[in-house]
């Protein structure tokens, strides 16, 4: 009997009557529904099991008549299982149990649904706002389906998040919404006694572009993967494939394997970037700008990589659902064996020139420490975790794309610290450069002329639920989808790998030095747009009208000499 | 001729502190593999600088008289050393002390500005750059007393060539103490601690803008030059040329010569935390109590 | 092994020389298959609106104006450069031009207008097939989306003055509807 099986039987044995449902379309997906009174039993039973929480995903299934649906995503990483279970409740009495108190990484993703669907979750810590800015009328959940994706309600002025109050002794240091080591905006208010961290309290999602709301209300399926590789200036392969890959499970589609391969590349190239680039952000973050300049450099050759396979500098507009557009010939293979073996030379220099610098070290081992323990609690996904001695990583736990052919290692330390992250992400870089060789290798001889796309007979049927992860060089980044009609899915959630990891920013910033907040928080490698996806107007900023310049400047002015 | 020589020092010092700079952001781009911006770059950079205009966004008068006060207690430092060896009229009515006093006054006049803008950042830069100056300004001091010490007498030219008179123990610890401390002085990677971009947005000089901005770069120019002049004329100064011309010639290769150390050390250098900076200082402190205590026996 | 370290780090740029480019000066050349500015060609152009109706960022408008007359705005100020439009136009009108730099402070400049002169049907022009045989894609094939060519906008229209008592209005809000589909569908 397979994991599977065993586990839908358990669920049916223990739950009896409050179990209602349980089918997939894949063999490593399980989609269970249940009744409400369920949920905290239920998902107690899959963690026993060994489950690793995902993210939440709430919608409106009012088109069935149904009300709210709550659905929460658990990982079986040994097994390489994805359990869904979902549960209905009515629009007059919208309220689940919370599995915050015992799930701590569910925390976001319960709270998100406060805001976004008004939903109550009994029990909850901590059911402060989240996403919404904090001029949102009271009332009104974005995410219903009564209210328009434009909604625009004017701003108001006085009010502001309530940040909580600052342990005695110590006082608050603003990192944001602007600030140098940030580079998209986020707040945290950092308590410090002296220089050093005693808490942290962070205020996020400014950068909500309604990106979830407008895909279940305007765009299409194929022009989803567009506007889905924009969730992130980085990731962007990371988010269309994962998309992709969620509709065409969903749908039981079955892509061309050379597809397959070409979306591994752009993968692997994906990562090669990100890598670089972060390697060359943390040299900056601890004020060694010479890493930064020389880890770009590398970083560069990449991009015009990109440039010749997608004609983007990112690795943009290559994914569609249902295969691929542009193809990897011969000539392109051959440029991507020419540059990756520069980037080899290149990254090895400058490896031997750092890594045992102590003058690094002195500022990385030790800092933003998290046990395996504290990890594995907060979910923490990517290299963050695999810094922590977790052994995880969802392109061979969950193989997806081509990774069920190609050999890697998967890169494990575990001093918990900065330092581990840095050892992980750079050795990462090498089994990148392995893996695009091999495929490589594969679309020369055995996939040669096979077609890029498949043609897809007639509409995606409606409210099919598919699930997907890619190993994003973050982490592991989640994708949900439910069908629906009008040739769009009816609810697409993306939950980026900084979710659970900024959660657990706050533990790792405990007692560190205030010098250290910039490398601690770039160490995760926050996304604050991918995290921020989600819900429809930003702040503040959004005023009605747009300032002219010269408005903007005396402005600011009258604001900074009143204070 | 004494009275010109106080002219020369300025003049001196002003023309070359940002081509110095110039040198170092040059050189630091080329081991970043970067072209860089040319030589007179930073000229340019000051001449925006003071053609735009001055936000009073501390809204007081510390705030806004900090960076003259700071530059020009900087100015009468330079005024006052001894350039080629010789001294010059201000002579009589200073010593080491007036010297160490004038460049005090100029990091304290930052800091009064810092502390004025009311920025948080400042304010965190200023506790950070008052730390390392309660440290670092003995360093100094011991220098010039090991001069003193030399020579027996407390004129500040005394004291600047007394160093280097017979070249012993407390002579290279001394050397060594002050190349370790280099880099502090000058406020380069690893200890560019106070202004700390990614952490806390150049610090005290985060509120400043225009030609009070002008001034503080002004004012930091000048104080890297002056250290690393004070390595040429107390370490060196035995192989300094006695004509004025040719001496300041060689001054200026040698200063050169220092800078380049600087910016290969800088570039080459994660920022300590502060916490590891002072540790590090408090080292250099006591190797340079060492070596005055070496002088003090003759050594 | 300090001082090894560090020598290390300032011999990388020995290997690797200076890699500035000069760039405004002398650009670095497009490679072949960028997707910079896409750029109408209205000798070609059938007016379909199939680049309207599969762009995802919504930045080409159509209207017809009158009976023969239908305008095509093309507003780069959003544009992706996703190539969609290219990819999908049934006549090749469109291509991926290598033009980038297009940074302006005046929209006119990266604006693209044509009028077409339309003959038989008023609705789609003439019915095409598209290059990637996607049933995903050919369910957009028809006719095209509700725009405006005023304010060049079809995401954004916003209630001004809302308040929370006016949720009631949000409720009965009703986004324009697509145009009736016409008869020449499927191929
Ligand atoms: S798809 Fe091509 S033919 Fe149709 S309107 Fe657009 S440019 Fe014209
Ligand atoms: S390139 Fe993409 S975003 Fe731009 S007009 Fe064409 S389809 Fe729209």
């Amino acid at each position: 009997m397979s994991r599977k099986e065993e586990l839908l039987n358990l669920l049916k044995d223990k739950l009896r009557g409050k179990f209602l449902a349980g089918s997939s379309l894949e063999d490593k997906r399980l989609f269970i529904d249940i009744k409400k009174e369920a949920l905290v039993e239920t998902a107690s039973l899959l963690m026993k099991e060994g489950a690793r929480y995902q993210m939440g995903v709430g919608y409106e299934a009012k088109k069935n008549g149904q009300g709210l649906a709550m659905v929460h995503t658990f990982a079986f990483d040994a097994d390489s299982l994805l359990v869904a279970i979902r549960a209905l409740t009515t629009e007059d009495k919208p309220e689940f149990d919370s599995l915050t108190p015992f799930i701590p990484g569910a925390g976001w993703s319960e709270r998100e649904y406060i805001d976004l669907l008004g939903l109550h979750f009994k029990n909850h810590p901590n059911p402060k706002r989240l996403v919404l800015s904090d001029d949102w009328p009271e009332g009104i959940y974005p995410l219903r389906q009564d209210v328009p994706y434009d909604l625009m309600p004017p701003s108001a002025e006085e009010v502001a998040f309530r940040l909580d109050e600052a342990p005695p002794g110590s006082s608050i240091i603003p990192f944001g919404p602007f600030h140098a080591c940030l580079h998209e905006p986020a707040h945290f208010a950092v308590y410090v006694d002296g220089e050093e961290i005693k808490g942290c309290e962070y205020r996020g999602f400014m950068v909500h572009r309604g990106i979830e709301k407008l895909a279940a209300t305007e765009l299409t399926y194929n022009e989803i993967p567009f506007v889905a590789e924009r969730i992130c200036g980085i990731c962007g392969s990371v988010h269309s494939v994962n998309y992709a890959q969620a509709v065409e499970a969903a749908s039981g589609l079955k892509i061309p394997r050379r597809a397959e391969f070409i979306r591994t590349i752009m993968l692997e190239i994906e990562r090669l970037h990100s890598h670089l680039m972060w390697l060359g952000v943390a040299g900056h973050l601890i004020g060694f700008d010479t890493v930064f300049m020389q880890a770009w450099r590398i970083r560069e050759k990449i991009m015009w990589l990109a440039e010749s396979l997608t004609g983007n500098r990112k690795t943009y507009g290559m994914v569609i659902v249902g295969g691929v557009r542009r193809d990897i010939d011969l000539t392109k293979a051959d440029l991507i064996k020419k540059t990756l073996s520069e980037v080899e030379k290149d990254m090895l220099a400058l490896e031997k020139a750092i890594i045992k610098d102590k003058a690094i070290h002195r500022r990385t081992k030790g800092v933003g420490y998290l046990s395996r323990e504290k990890a594995v609690e907060w979910n923490l996904v990517g290299p963050v975790a695999r810094a922590r001695g977790l052994d995880m990583d969802a392109r061979r736990d969950h193989r997806y794309a081509a990774y069920d052919e190609v050999k890697f290692d998967v890169v494990v330390a575990d001093s918990g610290d900065v330092w581990g992250t840095l050892v992980v992400r750079i050795k990462e870089i090498y089994e990148a450069i392995k893996i695009i060789h091999q495929c490589l290798g594969k679309l020369a001889s055995e996939l040669q002329g096979s077609p890029l796309a498949i043609e897809i007979e007639g509409p995606v049927p409606a409210g099919q639920q598919g699930l997907s992860v890619v190993e994003a060089p973050r982490g592991e980044a989640v994708h949900y989808v439910l069908t629906g009609d009008d040739n769009r899915p009816e609810r697409w959630r993306v939950r980026a790998p900084t979710y659970p990891n900024l959660q657990a920013v706050p533990d790792m910033l405990l007692n560190n030095k205030l010098a250290d907040f910039p490398i601690i928080v770039g160490s995760i490698d926050p996304c604050i747009s991918c995290t921020d996806r989600v819900a429809v107007i930003d702040r503040k900023t959004a005023a009605d009208r747009i300032l002219s310049r010269q408005e903007l400047e005396k402005l600011s002015r009258e604001v900074r000499s009143k204070t | 001729m004494k009275v010109v020589a106080v002219f020369v020092n300025l003049i001196y010092f002003l023309l070359l502190a940002p081509f110095l700079e110039g040198v170092m952001r040059k050189l630091t781009a080329w081991i970043q593999s970067r072209k860089g911006p040319p030589l007179y770059q930073p000229y340019l950079d000051l001449l925006k600088l003071l053609g735009k205009e001055n936000l009073n966004s501390g809204g007081n008068w510390a705030f806004r008289l900090a960076p003259i006060l700071s530059f020009s207690s900087m100015l009468a430092a330079i005024a006052l050393i001894p350039l080629t060896g010789q001294a010059n009229i201000l002579a009589h009515s200073s010593d080491l002390m007036t010297l160490i006093y004038f460049l005090t006054l100029s990091g304290f006049c930052l800091l009064v500005g810092a502390l004025g803008s009311g920025n948080p950042f400042a304010a965190v830069g200023a506790s950070r750059e008052m730390m390392t100056t309660v440290m670092l300004e003995p360093v100094l001091a011991m220098l010039l007393i090991l001069g003193t010490v030399r020579i027996g007498n407390f004129s500040l030219s005394a004291a600047v060539s007394g160093v280097a008179v017979s070249r012993g123990g407390s002579y290279f610890l001394m050397l060594v103490v002050y190349l370790l401390a280099l880099q502090a002085f000058a406020a380069r990677q690893p200890f560019d601690i106070a202004e700390a971009e990614v952490e806390i947005l150049e610090g005290p000089y985060m509120e400043y803008s225009g030609p009070n901005y002008a001034l503080l770069r002004y004012t930091l120019n000048l104080k890297r030059m002056f250290y690393a002049w004070l390595l040429v004329s107390c370490f060196l100064s035995f192989i300094l040329p006695a004509n004025f011309l040719f001496s300041l010639l060689l001054q200026t290769v040698l200063i050169i010569v220092v800078f380049v150390l600087i910016s290969l050390i800088g570039a080459t250098h994660p920022r300590f935390r502060i916490d590891q900076a002072l540790k590090y200082y408090a080292l250099l402190l006591i190797l340079a109590l060492i070596a005055v205590g070496l002088a003090v026996k003759g050594w | 092994m300090w001082l090894w370290n560090k020598i290390k780090q300032l011999t990388i740029p020995s290997r690797t020389g200076v890699v500035t480019l000069r760039y405004p000066y002398k650009p670095r050349p497009a490679p072949a298959g960028f997707r910079g500015q896409p750029v109408w060609d209205h000798t070609k152009c059938i007016g379909c609106a199939g680049c309207a109706s599969n762009c995802p960022a919504r930045t080409i408008f159509l209207r017809d104006i009158c009976q023969e007359i239908r305008i095509l705005i093309y507003d780069s100020s959003r544009c992706t450069y996703c190539g969609r439009c290219a990819d999908l136009c049934p006549e090749k009108a469109i291509t991926m031009s290598e033009n980038f730099e297009l940074a302006t402070d005046n929209r006119q400049d990266i604006t693209q207008t044509i009028e077409l002169f339309m003959m038989t049907c008023q609705r789609c022009g003439r019915c095409y097939d598209l290059e990637i045989k996607n049933a995903l894609d050919k369910l957009q094939m028809l006719g095209y989306r509700y725009d405006s060519l005023e304010v060049r906008k079809v995401i954004g229209q916003s209630t001004p003055e809302f308040e929370p008592e006016h949720l009631e209005k949000t409720a009965t809000y009703r986004r324009p509807e697509k145009l009736e589909k016409s008869s020449c569908g499927k191929d």
